[in-house]
């Protein structure tokens, strides 16, 4: 057929590589990843002042900066990414039904699986490079900060340790949001239904009720940076936090592709 | 606006190969979109695939692409589903209705994710891009494209795997007259290298010039599956027109029992009969005529008695 004709250079590449670097493009090409960014990185600024120079509430012990969960808890400021990298997540699949773009997609992969799990390695890469981010700022901030307050000492290690629970976490979570705006379709629905859950329900649960708070997905997030609740509450174990949130990111991921399988498009 | 028509594809020929559909039925729910479908499109050759809006040609294009299940039957290019191409669109290039584009990515971009996806030369994007006369607009984003533009950016994404199957849902829509004269001679130019065309349309008056074949659906049935040619040789007919038209009526009731005769405005459209005979029934019946005027149907309304009866061929 004409394939002999022309002769591709691009043949041989596997499709797992073109597939994910064709989803990378999908994200790079337009504006909005730029955007997300600044929200982590407005989002991470808050959290680090908060943290420094928010008076304490009286009733409710919070780790103080001259303990070192307290400085664990501030450093963890630096996984605020994940809100963005679910959002983004979600939208890069509801822009696709959205602009309807999800036709070509498939025309050029029908082995829709392919697409699913090319998507979802990409916007996993993409979380993580949102985590990094996040880290370097919210490290940065921090770091520049601290010097304004007295406060203790905290070992390199657990800095080590957060920094690569932020960058795994978004990464997770990024995946999570193609999952929900893969079930969920409709672009609205999908973001503002993320944002009630991510940033109300599910802080609410963890806050006020850790000992089921843990298990969700947010709640796991806080063992994987080691973050101490209030009055002394503690999360999942930093082992047992990621394969929770690698354990959503996998159910929701499945379910979504399967979904995928067979649906029309119309 | 000048295109080099061939820029985007290879020169010489190119070996297309045949789309089949057969027995093809979908149901969304309760609405049979598509029912016991079958009719066959050859390479070499333009199709036009016909019907009114809502007769399920978008459904059956969706089906042969791989987008929709269908319920039972199949379509397949070359004797494969689209599902089981090896690079499809080195092998089908399609522009489907409801295919859309993000807003803020620019027309190369929008090529560049498609070659990546499919496995393809993203070299070829200037090419394909200068061939549907978008050249100059690569580098914009198509947020701001009107719908012509859509449509030939469309074009350019079939064509980037220089596929020897091109299907194509609605190419004239959004089409200026000057655009649609330029798809016309573009779609003869690709079937003349030998790829298969499928283009479908509402409108026949829309694809008459361009088409070889016709596959006529309507209602989610096939109608017709023949040559343009066959198409246009239409029942002939005589129109008549006098002031005593009753008494004509009655004079051909009784001399010629089998003519149809209808009654248009001013006068009779008759079939079944040639016009001396006409003649000659009036002048034995002392009738006064002022005209006799034989004819054929015209393609448009040959399609439109067509699709107006989905059964059978039947005047209405």
């Amino acid at each position: 057929m004409s394939a002999t004709l022309t002769a591709p250079a691009d043949v041989a590449r596997p499709h797992r590589q073109r597939l994910v670097s064709a989803e990378i493009l999908k994200v790079t090409s337009t504006k909005m990843w730029l955007a997300m960014l600044a929200g982590v990185v407005v989002y991470i600024g808050i959290g680090v002042v908060a943290s420094i120079f928010a008076p304490t509430q009286p009733g409710v012990s919070v780790p103080t900066l001259e303990t070192e969960p307290g400085m664990r808890n501030l450093f963890a400021q630096a996984g605020g990414a994940y809100v963005f990298a679910i959002i983004l997540g979600a939208l890069g699949m509801t822009q696709e039904l959205r602009h309807q773009t999800m036709t070509s997609t498939f025309l050029a992969e029908p082995r829709r699986n392919r697409i699913m799990v090319a998507k979802m390695a990409a916007y996993g890469v993409i979380g993580a490079i949102y985590g990094a981010v996040g880290v370097v700022f919210g490290y940065a901030s921090a770091l520049a900060l601290l010097p304004l307050k007295d406060h203790a000492a905290i070992p390199t290690d657990a800095l080590w340790q957060i920094a690569g629970g932020a960058v795994l976490g978004c990464a997770l979570f990024a995946v999570l949001g193609v999952a929900v705006g893969t079930l969920v379709r409709n672009q609205i629905a999908a973001i503002l239904g993320i944002l009630v859950w991510v940033l109300l329900i599910e802080q609410l649960v963890v806050v006020f009720l850790p000992a089921v708070g843990k298990w969700l997905p947010g709640g796991a997030l806080f063992g994987v940076l080691q973050t101490t609740g209030f009055n002394g509450a503690e999360y999942l174990p930093v082992w047992g936090a990621s394969l929770v949130l690698i354990g959503y990111a996998v159910v929701f991921g499945v379910l979504a592709a399967l979904t995928t399988q067979r649906r029309d498009v119309t | 606006m000048t295109q080099t028509i061939t820029s985007g594809t290879t020169a010489g020929t190119v070996a297309g190969a045949p789309i089949e559909v057969t027995n093809l039925t979908k149901h969304f729910g309760e609405v049979h979109a598509v029912q016991d479908l079958s009719f066959t499109v050859e390479p070499g050759r333009v199709t036009g695939f016909l019907g009114p809006n809502g007769a399920g040609k978008t459904t059956t294009l969706r089906c042969l692409l791989g987008l929709v299940e269908p319920t039972s039957g199949s379509a397949t290019i070359g004797g494969k589903r689209y599902h089981d191409l090896h690079a499809p669109m080195r092998v089908v290039g399609s522009a489907l209705e409801a295919t859309g584009f993000h807003p803020g990515r620019t027309a190369t971009n929008h090529l560049r994710i498609l070659a990546r996806s499919g496995g393809l030369d993203e070299a070829r994007i200037p090419a394909v891009l200068e061939s549907v006369g978008l050249a100059d607009a690569a580098g914009r984003a198509v947020g701001g494209f009107s719908l012509g533009m859509r449509q030939r950016l469309q074009l350019a994404a079939a064509l980037l795997g220089d596929p020897g199957v091109l299907v194509l849902d609605e190419p004239a829509n959004g089409l200026d007259p000057e655009g649609i004269a330029w798809l016309r001679s573009f779609l003869r130019y690709l079937a003349g290298q030998g790829r298969t065309v499928i283009v479908s349309s509402h409108v026949l008056s829309e694809v008459e010039q361009t088409v070889d074949d016709v596959v006529i659906i309507a209602d989610g049935r096939l109608v017709r599956a023949c040559p343009l040619t066959e198409l246009t040789t239409g029942r002939a007919h005589v129109v008549v027109r006098t002031p005593s038209t009753d008494q004509l009526v009655v004079a051909l009731a009784s001399d010629a029992p089998n003519a149809a005769v209808a009654r248009i405005e001013d006068g009779l459209h008759i079939e079944g009969l040639e016009s001396a005979a006409i003649g000659h029934i009036a002048f034995t019946a002392g009738i006064e005529l002022h005209e006799l005027r034989p004819g054929t149907d015209d393609l448009e309304q040959v399609f439109l008695a067509l699709t107006s009866v989905p059964t059978d061929g039947a005047t209405s």
